[in-house]
C-alpha cells in the first residue's frame, strides 16, 4: 500500500515524476477497490494543498492548470482498479462557457479543481447557448450550474441563459454560479445568479457549501 | 537565412532556413540574374520575401 | 474644422516629445475604444462589416466624430477573409461576430526539439498545417489557399488603409507607425504550445522552453522591425503569460529573452509599448531594467507605486478602469480620469489610454456617452 501521505504531498508539490511512479506501482500490486479509493481521497487532499499554495501566492495559475493536468492523468490510471467500487461523488455541476465567448482556461480551471473535489463535472465547452445549457440540466438534473466568460458579452449571454432555465421552470431546482473577468456583484444581480467567483479555488469551495 | 540580426543578440544563426532566402542566397540559385539591373530586382524580390514572412508570423501572433 | 495638417504636425510633436522623454505640451489622448465598437455604435451588423469593408467609411468617420483622440482610433488584424480561406483555428469568429482566440495546440512537445533546429523550417512544415485546416492537404490546394489569403488581406489592409488616409486628412491625427511582435515565451504559448501546454513544459521540460525562447528571438526581433526605424511610431509588445507563473520561471524562462527582445529594437532606435496585461506588480524591478523611455501601458496595478518606481525612467499608460464607463455615472468617470492624472502626468512621460480595449457597444449603455466625456476632460485638461 503508498505511503497516502507521501502521495498527498507529492500531489501538494507537482511532483509528476513521484506521483506516477508511486501510483502506476500501487496499481500493479492489484489492489482492493477499497484501497483505490483511500488513494483518490489523498490525491484529492493533495488538491486542497495546491489550492491553498496558491491562494498564499507560491502557486500561479500556470500551477493549478498543470495541477489539474496531473489529477487527471492520475485518476485515469486508477479507474481501472476503482471500478465495481461506488465512487463517492458530492454533486454534479454543469459548466460552459456562455454563448459568443471562446475563453475556456478559467472553467477549465475550475473544472479539474471540482472534480478533484468529487463533483461530476459536464462541461458543455465554450460558445455555449442557453438552450444547450438547458438541455443538459434537463438530461442531468445537477445541483449546480457554472456559467464562464471572459468578455462584457458574456454578462448578456449569462442572464439570456437564466432566463431560458426560468422558462423552462428549472431555475429552482439549480445553484448558479457565475466566473470570468467582468463577473461582479452587480453582474451577479442582474443576472439573477446565487454567486459569483473570480478565483478557481474559491468558487469551489462556495460549491462545496452548497452540496453539504 | 542569414538576417544579420542574429549577430545583435550574438547567438548562433538559428534563423537558417529551407523558405527564407537573402538576396544573396537567392542570387546564388539563380545566376539567370547575373548582369541584370540588381538595383531594381533585389529590393522587390526581398519586399516578397519579407511580405511572406510579415504574413506567416502575424498568422501566429 | 481647423486646419488638419497643422493637428497632424501638432500631434507628431506631442508624440515625439513624449517618445524621447521630453514633456509634451499636454497629456496625449487615444480612444480606447476599437473597430468592433464603431460598428455597433453606428447601428450596423458586426459580422457583415469585417467582411465587406466597404461599410466602414461611414462608421470611421462618425467615431472620429464622436471621440476626441490624438491617434487613429480603430484599425483590426483580425480581419476574417483571410482567416476563412485558411481554414483558421486559432482565430475564429464566435457567434456574437467578434474574432477571439480559443485554446489551440500548433506544437506538440515532442516536436520542441525540431522548432529549436529551424523555428521558421517548423512553423512552415508542421504548426502552420497544423492550426490552418486549408495549409494541410494536396500541394495545389495549399498553395492556392496561401495566395488567396495572402491576396485577401492585402486587399483588406491596404482599404482599410484608404480610410486611415482619409480620416487622418480630415481629423488631423498624428502619423503613426506600428509593428506587432511578442516576447518570445509568449509566442511560444499562445498559438504553439498553449495556455496549459506551456503550464505543463514550464515543469516538465523548462530547458527546451529556454531553448524554444532563444530560438525564435531573432524571428520576432524582425517582426517587430518598423520599415525605417528613425520614423514615428513603435513597436508594439502585448505581455501575455508573465502573471501565470511562479517567480522563479519568470526570472529563468520569461524575463531574458523579453529582455533582450527589448533591448534590441530600442538598440536599433525604436520606440517600444508594452501592453502590460494582467498583474505585473511583483516584477515591477524588472520593468524598470528596460531601456528608457519604454512605454508600458498598464492593465492592472497601483498608478502611485508604478508611477514612483518607473516613471521617472520610463513612459506610464494604462490603468484607466473601462468598466467604470460601463458602470459609473458621467461625474464617476470623469472624476477617475483627473485622478489619474493627478498621479501619472506630474513630471511628464504620461500618455492617456485605457486599461484595456472596449469592444462592446450596447445602445442604452452609458459607454458611449461616459467615454466621450472622459475623452474630452483630458484633452480640456491633461496638463503635465
Amino acid at each position: 500500500m503508498i505511503d497516502l501521505q507521501v502521495l498527498t504531498q507529492a500531489v501538494g508539490d507537482l511532483d509528476e515524476k513521484a506521483i506516477l511512479t508511486m501510483i502506476n506501482d500501487f496499481v500493479a500490486t492489484n489492489p482492493s477497490g477499497e484501497d483505490a479509493q483511500k488513494v483518490v481521497l489523498a490525491c484529492q487532499q493533495g488538491m486542497a494543498i495546491v489550492g491553498e499554495l496558491f491562494e498564499k501566492n507560491e502557486y500561479y495559475v500556470g500551477d493549478l492548470i498543470f495541477a489539474g493536468e496531473l489529477l487527471s492523468t492520475t485518476i485515469d490510471l486508477i479507474k481501472p482498479v476503482l471500478s465495481g467500487v461506488a465512487t463517492q461523488k458530492v454533486g454534479s455541476i454543469v459548466i460552459g462557457t456562455v454563448e459568443g465567448d471562446l475563453h475556456d482556461i478559467g472553467k477549465n480551471i475550475f473544472g479539474s479543481m471540482a472534480e478533484a473535489a468529487g463533483f461530476d463535472v459536464y462541461d458543455l465547452g465554450i460558445d455555449v447557448s442557453p438552450s444547450a445549457f438547458v438541455e443538459k440540466v434537463k438530461e442531468i438534473k445537477p445541483q449546480i450550474i457554472g456559467m464562464s466568460g471572459v468578455l462584457t458579452l458574456a454578462i448578456d449571454s449569462m442572464k439570456n441563459t437564466v432566463k431560458a432555465l426560468n422558462e423552462a421552470g428549472l431555475r429552482d431546482s439549480v445553484k448558479i454560479i457565475i466566473g470570468g473577468n467582468p463577473v461582479n456583484e452587480d453582474a451577479c444581480k442582474q443576472i439573477g445568479a446565487d454567486a459569483f467567483t473570480t478565483n478557481a479555488a474559491e468558487g469551489l469551495k462556495t460549491c462545496q457549501g452548497w452540496v453539504k | 537565412m542569414k538576417t544579420g540580426l542574429t549577430k545583435l543578440v550574438g547567438g548562433e544563426d538559428k534563423m537558417d532556413s529551407k523558405y527564407y532566402a537573402t538576396w544573396e542566397e537567392y542570387l546564388a540559385e539563380h545566376p539567370e540574374l547575373e548582369g541584370k539591373p540588381e538595383h531594381a530586382i533585389s529590393p522587390k524580390i526581398q519586399k516578397y520575401e519579407d511580405a511572406m514572412f510579415v504574413f506567416i508570423m502575424d498568422l501566429l501572433l | 474644422m481647423t486646419d488638419a495638417v497643422a493637428m497632424t504636425n501638432e500631434r507628431n510633436q506631442i508624440f515625439r516629445d513624449l517618445f524621447s522623454g521630453k514633456t509634451p505640451k499636454r497629456v496625449p489622448i487615444s480612444n480606447p475604444a476599437t473597430q468592433d465598437f464603431a460598428i455597433q455604435y453606428a447601428g450596423l451588423d458586426l459580422a457583415e462589416c469585417q467582411w465587406d469593408l466597404t461599410r466602414l467609411e461611414p462608421v470611421y468617420d462618425k467615431f472620429c466624430q464622436d471621440f476626441f483622440t490624438d491617434t487613429y482610433p480603430g484599425g483590426s488584424i483580425r480581419i476574417p477573409s483571410h482567416y476563412q480561406i485558411l481554414g483558421s483555428t486559432p482565430i475564429v469568429m464566435s457567434s456574437s461576430g467578434f474574432m477571439q482566440h480559443p485554446e489551440v495546440v500548433g506544437l506538440l512537445a515532442e516536436e520542441y526539439d525540431e522548432f529549436i533546429a529551424s523555428p521558421y523550417d517548423c512553423i512552415v512544415e508542421k504548426i502552420l498545417p497544423r492550426l490552418f485546416t486549408e495549409l494541410n492537404g494536396a500541394p495545389g490546394k495549399v498553395a492556392m489557399a496561401l495566395a488567396k489569403a495572402m491576396r485577401a488581406q492585402s486587399d483588406d489592409l491596404a482599404y482599410l488603409g484608404t480610410i486611415r488616409a482619409k480620416m487622418n486628412a480630415k481629423y488631423g491625427y498624428a502619423a503613426m507607425i506600428g509593428a506587432l511582435t511578442e516576447a518570445p515565451f509568449d509566442f511560444v504559448a499562445d498559438f504553439l504550445r498553449s495556455f496549459k501546454g506551456i503550464s505543463g513544459d514550464v515543469r516538465r521540460y523548462p530547458d527546451k522552453v529556454a531553448a524554444a525562447c532563444e530560438a525564435v528571438l531573432p524571428l520576432l526581433i524582425k517582426k517587430g522591425t518598423l520599415p525605417s526605424p528613425g520614423m514615428l511610431g513603435y513597436t508594439f509588445i502585448p505581455l501575455h503569460m508573465a502573471p501565470y507563473l511562479r517567480d522563479k520561471d519568470f526570472a529563468t524562462l520569461y524575463w531574458p529573452t523579453f529582455k533582450k527582445l527589448v533591448e534590441t529594437m530600442a538598440g536599433m532606435g525604436q520606440n517600444v509599448q508594452l501592453f502590460v496585461e494582467q498583474d505585473w506588480m511583483r516584477y515591477l524591478d524588472y520593468l524598470y531594467e528596460l531601456p528608457e523611455n519604454t512605454i508600458m501601458r498598464f492593465e492592472y496595478g497601483d498608478a502611485k507605486l508604478v508611477k514612483e518606481k518607473l516613471g521617472k525612467k520610463h513612459i506610464i499608460s494604462g490603468f484607466y478602469p473601462i468598466t467604470l464607463l460601463q458602470t459609473g455615472t458621467k461625474q464617476q468617470c470623469v472624476d477617475k480620469a483627473k485622478e489619474l492624472i493627478d498621479v501619472l502626468a506630474p513630471g511628464g512621460k504620461y500618455w492617456f489610454q485605457a486599461d484595456k480595449s472596449v469592444i462592446n457597444f450596447e445602445a442604452k449603455g452609458p459607454v458611449a456617452e461616459n467615454m466621450s466625456a472622459v475623452l474630452e476632460y483630458v484633452h480640456e485638461n491633461g496638463t503635465y
